[in-house]
Formats: structure tokens, sequence, C-alpha cells
């Protein structure tokens, strides 16, 4: 069986009011908009979404309202990452409730565990429902805290709802001690990386990408997957390489560059709330500035 | 200046004789071994080389007697790293003198270099020759100090002859940060996988790569790099991943295992020297029935 978790899977921004209030009509918009221009997959809220700015009514009405508008018409997964865990617990057991196709569940970071803890605690989460679960694996941005090969092996021997890893160690040797532990063991364990990664990742293995860039250029993400999956190296480096140029841009303040860019895009989808930043004026200027100098104002969609 | 492309690098051990002085007889024919396996280059003495337990001069007569051991059957690299600018550069200049292909360097991390200083480090040492220069970025053997792509930028508008960076870093946040711009401002310039993870870096467009483990592994290690190199990505995948489990039993012990292995593989090239403890018997013993059913070469 081939995992349905693959290919250019997006995770939508959330949108905002100007009084930072959640705006639904948007949401739906933004999702329609994913669903028409390709992606394989949507997953919300991830931290691009301002999950963790969000509160846990918030994420459940806007779980609810994703769920709805895709429809069926591709899986929807849900980010229940959370800070407390039993907020982690009581969003996945809504995620099932509400139809969705899976959860996506980071590791929990903030008291550094050992590979014991984190293994009873995705015991407890993969069997406390009945979805197909993908972890998030970022040791990188969580003080090393990570879920090495030999924890992934015990994790899938034991719990067959644990479905597949977003890897974003972006680093050669963890990547492989991840595939060559997970994919003996499950041929159909989802290894998903960022789209600014599917270049080294998918030669050994990698399945697909979580990312937000399909709100200002689509159609690169998905050539450059095809180009990946089709092993058209040089083309997928060019394209890789643009992707990059358009990661630089907008990691900086991310995700406020990224709505800023949507705005020249004609998606407009509001603020950011705070700590993170708005894009001013004169940075929404200057992503229009780069944007056109990649020639994503010419080779992608205007508007919804 | 012309690019440097070194190929599939081996980078052969420093063999000791019981009393510890460098066993010249032997390096002769670990020499020949490498050239006769695979290598279409070789890098020495690196780490795996024990360049650090090296004195001065071991290093210069080491680099004048493969020179003339190998006898431009293969190019040779030369590896010149030291704590202090003016010490590397002697010996850069001392290589190019002997004969050797290109130039070789890491950081000085004894001196948790900030840029500034690692850019200076590399422009005074590139200097010191007309051969291509390599930096070598390895973050993990030097205690978390490595270059940034902007920095290498930088070394590149400052020194004609930095021809690439082998980099052992496996971020590929990394390397595609520094070819997509370096390919641009010099032509050429190499990016070259340091170490036997070689897929991920080809993809995103390596051209060489150097590999300690060629020396245990040399047809695995060769087959790897030439499905690299003709691009057959998906083709390589199984290669890789078996060497990268080989990888996984020497990451522990380092240049201990790795003449451990040599020995276990018929090719006995003594022990570490101190403060390197060689494998204890039992350790040995394991790894050599750990290689046992490997399909390469025994002997010399």
């Amino acid at each position: 069986m081939t995992n349905k978790f693959r290919g250019v899977m997006q995770s939508p921004v959330t949108p905002l009011k100007d009084d930072f209030s959640l705006d639904l009509a948007t949401f739906e918009k933004v999702l329609d908009f994913h669903v028409r221009t390709g992606a394989t997959a949507i997953s919300w809220p991830h931290h691009k979404g301002e999950s963790l700015n969000l509160t846990i009514s918030e994420r459940k009405r806007f779980a609810e309202a994703a769920v709805k508008t895709v429809a069926g018409r591709i899986p929807t997964t849900i980010h229940v990452s959370a800070l407390a865990v039993e907020d982690t617990f009581a969003l996945a057991r809504h995620a099932q409730e509400i139809g969705a196709d899976g959860i996506l569940a980071i590791t929990p970071y903030f008291w550094t565990p050992t590979a014991q803890a984190i293994h009873d605690y995705f015991v407890r989460l993969c069997s406390s429902i009945e979805l197909p679960v993908l972890s998030y694996n970022s040791p990188s941005y969580l003080a090393g805290v990570e879920i090495s090969g030999e924890l992934m092996a015990r994790l899938i021997e034991k719990l067959p709802n644990f479905a597949g890893v977003k890897e974003a160690s972006f680093n050669s040797e963890k990547f492989l001690e991840i595939s060559r532990a997970a994919l003996p063991l499950r041929p159909d364990f989802a290894l998903v990386t960022g789209v600014e990664f599917l270049l080294p990742s998918v030669p050994l293995g990698g399945v697909g990408s979580y990312s937000a860039a399909g709100s200002i250029c689509p159609n690169l993400c998905r050539d450059l997957f095809d180009a990946c999956m089709a092993g058209d190296w040089p083309r997928a480096r060019e394209l890789q390489y643009k992707v990059s140029r358009l990661w630089a841009l907008f990691r900086n303040q991310y995700p406020s560059s990224l709505k800023g860019g949507m705005v020249i895009m004609g998606r407009p989808v509001g603020p950011t709330r705070a700590p993170l930043p708005t894009a001013s004026a004169e940075r929404i200027a200057f992503i229009e500035r780069e944007l056109e100098a990649l020639s994503i104002l010419d080779t992608e969609p205007h508007g919804w | 200046m012309p690019a440097f492309q070194p190929g599939l690098v081996h980078l052969p051990v420093t063999p000791f004789k019981a009393d510890r002085s460098i066993d010249f007889e032997r390096f002769g024919r670990l020499l020949d071994f490498h050239i006769a396996n695979g290598a279409d280059a070789l890098a020495l003495p690196t780490h795996a080389g024990e360049s650090v337990s090296l004195s001065n001069d071991e290093k210069r007569a080491l680099i004048d007697f493969a020179v003339e051991h190998v006898a431009g059957r293969k190019s040779l690299i030369a590896h010149v790293s030291d704590a202090g600018t003016a010490l590397a550069a002697a010996l850069a200049r001392h290589a190019e003198a002997a004969g050797a292909a290109a130039i070789l360097a890491t950081t000085p991390y004894y001196w948790t270099p900030p840029p500034a200083m690692i850019l200076e480090h590399f422009v005074q040492i590139g200097g010191a020759t007309r051969l291509p220069f390599l930096v070598h970025n390895a973050p993990e053997e030097m205690a978390g100090i490595k270059v940034s792509a902007e920095l290498m930028l930088m070394l590149i508008g400052k020194l004609d002859n930095f021809a690439g960076l082998v980099d052992a870093s496996l971020d590929w946040q990394f390397m595609i940060d520094l070819i997509m711009e370096a390919r641009h401002v010099r032509p050429g310039f190499a990016l070259i996988s340091g170490d036997e993870l070689m897929v991920s870096p080809a993809a995103i467009g390596a051209t060489a790569a150097f590999a300690p483990l060629a020396a245990i592994a040399p047809r695995l290690t060769r087959t790897l790099f030439d499905l690299c190199r003709d691009q057959k990505l998906f083709e390589a995948r199984a290669a890789q991943e078996e060497i990268a489990g080989l990888r996984q039993l020497f990451k522990a012990s380092g240049v201990a295992s790795l003449k451990a292995a040599l020995a276990a593989r018929g090719r006995d090239c003594g022990d570490p020297r101190p403060p390197l403890q060689a494998l204890a018997a039992p350790a040995k013993a394991a790894l050599g029935r750990a290689l046992e059913s490997l399909q390469e070469p025994r002997g010399w």
C-alpha cells in the first residue's frame, strides 16, 4: 500500500482580520486555492500557521473548517503539537471526531525529554486514537531533542498507526539513520521534509514535503517534485536553487514575510499575531522586487 | 585558474611501527593499495592519517615520501592544517615545492575563531602557494567551529586559487546556499562531499568525495561514487545505505577503529599514536567479525 501522505502537501497560513481574530472566509479561500493548484494533502496549523499563537478552541474551530472545506478532495491532517501534552491529546481526539485523515505531532521539547520519555509519549498518543500519526522530528530547532533511527524502529514495531515523520534535521546522516531503520520495517512509512529539501531527500527515500510555499508558487513546487520523482536531477537542481532563494526571502521573519508575499500575489491574509511582526510596507515592497527578479510574478497564479 | 576536480579521494592512514615511529615501508604499500583499488586522488595526512599527532618534520617527510612514491600516478592533496597561520602556510609552501597537486586546510578551531579570523587564516594559507586550495568544513571534529556560505563566498573574492570546499557538515542548507552562489562567481568551484554520505550532496551539486572508509570498502565506495558521478541517484541508494551502516561501526572510535579494521582485513598499519588509544582486544574482535562478510579485498 502506498502511504497517502506524499507529494507536495501544503500547510496553510492562518488568515487574520485586522483585529487579529480568525478570518474564516479567507481561510476557506486559502484551502480551496491549495486544493485547486495541486496540493496532495492539507495539514494545518503548522508553526507557519501560527499554531502556538492560537487558543486550543481556535485550533479546533479551524480544524473543523479545514476538514469541511477540503471535503475529502485530498487528505487533511491536523497538527496537534502544543506545549502541554494534555492539549495535544485533546486536539488529537478532536481531529479524529471531526473526520480528519491523520495527525502530525512534534516531540515534546520544553523539558528536553529522554529517548524513553519520547517513546512513551508517542505510544500514549498513538494508542489514544485510530488515525495515522505522523511524527515531527526537528533536533536543530529543539536543542537536540530527536527521534533517532533506533527509536523510530521501536515505535514502528509497536504502533500500527505510526505512519511517518516530518524529518526536519536536513542532515544526510540523520536522514539516512531514520530511513535505514524505518523503511525495512514499514516500506510505506512516509519520510517527509520541507519543499526546500526535496532534492537531497528524494533519492534516499523521501516522498514529499510539508510547506506553505504553495501559497506563493504552487507551480514551482509541483515542477520541483515532478523533476525529483522523474530523476531529472539537472532540472531538479535549478528548481531547488530557485526554491532556496525564495526560502531565504521568507525564512526572515517567518511567517510574516510569507503573509507579506501573499499580498503581492493578490491573496491577502491579514496581519500576524505578536510576538511575530506583521510585514511592513517597505518589507512588502522588497519582497515584490525579489519575486519579480525570480520571475515568480510571471509564472505563478495571481489572486484566488 | 582552471577547476580542480579530484573525483573519489582516498585518505590513507599513517602506519606506525611498534616504537610509534612512521613505518614508511608499509606506507608505500598502503599508497599502492589505494592506487590499485579505485582512488582518483589521495589526501594526506588527514585526520584519518593522524595529522595532529605528527610533528612538523614528520608531515614534511610524509608528503615528500608520498610524492616520490606515487610518482604522478594519482593527484596528491596535501593537508597542511595547523593552529598557527604561519605554520600552516609554511607547510603549504613545502608541499608545493615537493610536488603536491593541491592544498587542504581546516579552520583553526583551537582558537574558537570568529569569521574574520577564519577568513584571514585561509587567505594566508591559500595565498602561500599557487596550487588549488581546498577548505575542509568539519564542525563535528572541530568543536562546532564551521564556515558559512557567506564566508566562503568572501574567500572566493579574496583568493584566486580557492578551488573547492570539502564538506563534512552533512548540512543540506549550507551545501545548497554555497554551491548555488559559488558556481556563478567561480565556475568550476568544487563542492566535495566530506564523507561517504554522498548521494544528497551529489543531488545538490557535489562533484567529488573524500571517503575515509575506502580503506576498508574500496569496491563499495567506488560503486557508490560512480553512480553519484553519473547522477544515477535512485540506483545509488542501496550502496549508500550499506555504507551508511558500515560507517556507524566506526563512529565511536574513529581512527582507532579504522586501524583495527585494517589489521582485520590483512593490512596491519599498527596502532594509533597516543593520546588515541588502540581498541581493546574484544572490541577489535567484534569489529573484525562485523566486517567478516564484507566482499572487499583482503591483504595488500
